[in-house]
């Protein structure tokens, strides 16, 4: 079912902080992650779409019809939260049946339907076992279990693996994309982690300050970010100052590149962006986009080495990736460097 | 290398020297606490004690007489009668409190949660009885004497003590969490409530009600202000007790030990047994 926030805003009282005239869609079926850095509303905009905060101005519609004044307990939105919140004194089975126990769902047929989900999360054995009896990863399982059995209109999940250790996050990242396609369910992954948001959504939508910065496909907003904020947040880049010196031209101060100013004037200022893996180490001397200097701290990952390299005259190191660090001198293939207007 | 060596063997003297001193003094303060208790069951077993070190003869007719006399038994009643309606009266009330004082606190009322917590500390039981005594004893509310007086002294006093048990249970569970959790899943305000809150906080409220209830039958300063001839409860009596003869009292004050320590048992067994 098709999801849509309309317009929507929420002020927190006494505060600046909350979402501002907000509009988002999430078609049915398809997992939009919500990124942003902390106080940038995005789990504001998750409580608001579960009912857990009311208050806010604007519709949230689900399927046509705006469920903006129903109440939390009749919205049927899957929740998984950061921490679990599963019930203590409940089985794990029990956990996992707890909305059809509401729903007043006959014994047998909702332990049926329990015992199947946690099957599908792959943990059809621990049916009897106590909460405190599992270990993060699988408390996290049981409560997408138990989010799913409600049959929801939505799922919401609110940083799901972030209280993970990173060797359980990587396995359970993909489980639960792969469970949420499998059961087309339409998704809010409200996260602050952006390769988790790049790795499992169909799109991402970048928040700061309560407004929503960019919308796009993990792809787009990698390579075309619209603003500096969104180029800081999602991976890892040197954002230097620029300006437009003559059409196709932009001055770093220290350098000029060439670069595609598209239809600016001459005089804009802008800043220019450089993914690392666009870095060219070491090249010929007659390449376009050259910088002399020297390379600075070195991250050895295996196959590549992540380094900082210094240019004479730049106010910070360019951060570069290669298998073997440039040792003299740097260049940028003008089609690689995404000016930012804002 | 050796020298190393030699001062680690240094650090290992100094730590055993320590371990002893530690020791020693807990030994010591053990010998000061257990010395009492077991000279009131000496006591309670002797046969006579009057200027003597320890007392002469074995027997247990000290036990047999505190069964006997009537007004032990009676005190002992009242005692009981006292504590029950305390715990009663404690989980009607310290419920709901912690709950909204769980759900206030985060919305700015905190200083109440704190001023709960504080009270058993920063108001004496003695101010408590005072108070009572002069808001009682006039003909408006001429009550000072009567059981409901005393249980709503005792209620007064446990209150806090339940409260903050399970304030602090609600705070470590995250209740509220839990409580979003089972509203996203369809439990309306009261279907969280004695679905998820209430089975969350038995065994705190059980705890809570053993260490009221320890608090109460063993409670004295209030009780012995407040208590008439009539409803004297067992600590009260005691203390009457220790006028006359000597094994007697032992034995009624062991009585109440055994009463208290089994409580305090059983109280720390069941927050022990929880996940």
């Amino acid at each position: 079912m098709n999801l849509a926030l309309d317009n929507v805003s929420y002020h927190y009282p006494g505060s600046t902080q909350g979402l501002h005239e907000l509009s988002l869609n999430v078609c049915a079926g398809e997992l939009v992650a919500v990124i942003g850095p902390s106080g940038s509303g995005k789990s504001t905009l998750l409580k608001l779409v579960s009912g857990l905060e009311t208050g806010h101005t604007g519709r949230i519609v689900f399927g046509g019809q705006d469920m903006s004044s129903t109440p939390v307990h009749q919205r049927r939105m899957g929740m998984v939260f950061q921490s679990y919140a599963l019930f203590p004194h409940l089985s794990v089975l029990d956990n996992v049946a707890y909305g059809l126990k509401l729903r007043k769902v006959p014994v047998a047929e909702r332990h049926r339907r329990a015992q199947e989900l946690l099957g599908i999360v792959g943990l059809a054995s621990y049916a009897k076992r106590d909460i405190g009896q599992l270990s993060g990863g699988q408390q996290q399982r049981v409560a997408l279990a138990r989010a799913l059995a409600i049959d929801p209109l939505a799922l919401l999940l609110d940083e799901p693996l972030s209280a993970l250790d990173a060797s359980v996050r990587g396995h359970l990242r993909d489980e639960i994309r792969a469970i949420q396609q499998r059961f087309n369910a339409t998704t809010l992954l409200v996260t602050h982690d952006q390769e988790e948001a790049l790795v499992m959504a169909d799109r991402v939508a970048m928040l700061k300050d309560g407004r929503l910065l960019q919308i796009a496909t993990p792809r787009e907003i990698y390579q075309q970010p619209t603003s500096r904020a969104v180029a800081e947040f999602v991976g890892l880049s040197t954002i230097l100052p620029a300006r437009v010196s003559a059409p196709g031209r932009i001055d770093l101060g220290f350098a000029e590149l060439f670069a595609d100013t598209g239809a600016r004037a001459v005089g804009t200022g802008l800043h220019a962006m450089v993914r690392p893996e666009h870095i060219q180490a070491d090249p010929p001397p007659t390449c376009v986009n050259r910088l002399q200097g020297h390379p600075g701290a070195q991250r050895y990952l295996g196959a590549l080495t992540r380094y900082d390299f210094e240019v004479p005259g730049a106010s910070k190191p360019f951060l570069a990736e290669s298998a073997v660090p440039a040792a003299r001198a740097i260049a940028v293939a003008p089609e690689h460097i995404r000016l930012l207007d804002h | 290398m050796a020298n190393s060596s030699v001062s680690g063997k240094y650090a290992g003297n100094l730590d055993i020297g320590n371990h002893n001193v530690i020791r020693g003094i807990s030994l010591i303060y053990g010998v000061y606490l257990l010395l009492p208790i077991v000279l009131l069951m000496v006591g309670s077993l002797g046969g006579s004690w009057t200027n003597t070190l320890l007392p002469t003869g074995v027997t247990g007719q000290w036990y047999l007489d505190i069964w006997h006399d009537t007004s032990f038994r009676k005190a002992f009643w009242s005692s009981l009668v006292v504590a029950l309606a305390a715990c009663a009266i404690n989980t009607v009330l310290a419920l709901p409190l912690a709950y909204s004082l769980y759900h206030g606190a985060r919305r700015g009322g905190a200083l109440a949660a704190r001023i709960v917590s504080a009270m058993p500390v920063a108001v004496p039981a003695i101010t408590l009885a005072f108070g009572y005594m002069v808001v009682f004893n006039t003909d408006l509310a001429p009550w000072l004497g009567t059981l409901p007086l005393l249980i709503a002294a005792h209620v007064t006093l446990t209150l806090p003590y339940l409260t903050n048990t399970l304030l602090a249970d609600l705070r470590h569970l995250d209740l509220g969490r839990l409580e979003q959790a089972a509203a996203t899943l369809g439990a309306s305000g009261w279907q969280q409530f004695a679905g998820i809150v209430l089975p969350s906080l038995k065994q705190s409220l059980l705890s809570g009600l053993v260490m009221v209830a320890a608090i109460s039958v063993g409670e004295f300063g209030v009780s012995n202000l407040l208590t008439s001839f009539q409803n004297r409860t067992f600590p009260v009596l005691l203390l009457q007790a220790f006028y006359g003869a000597t094994g007697f009292a032992c034995a009624a004050t062991v009585i109440l030990l055994i009463l208290a320590g089994a409580s305090a048992l059983l109280s720390s067994s069941l927050i022990k047994a929880r996940p």
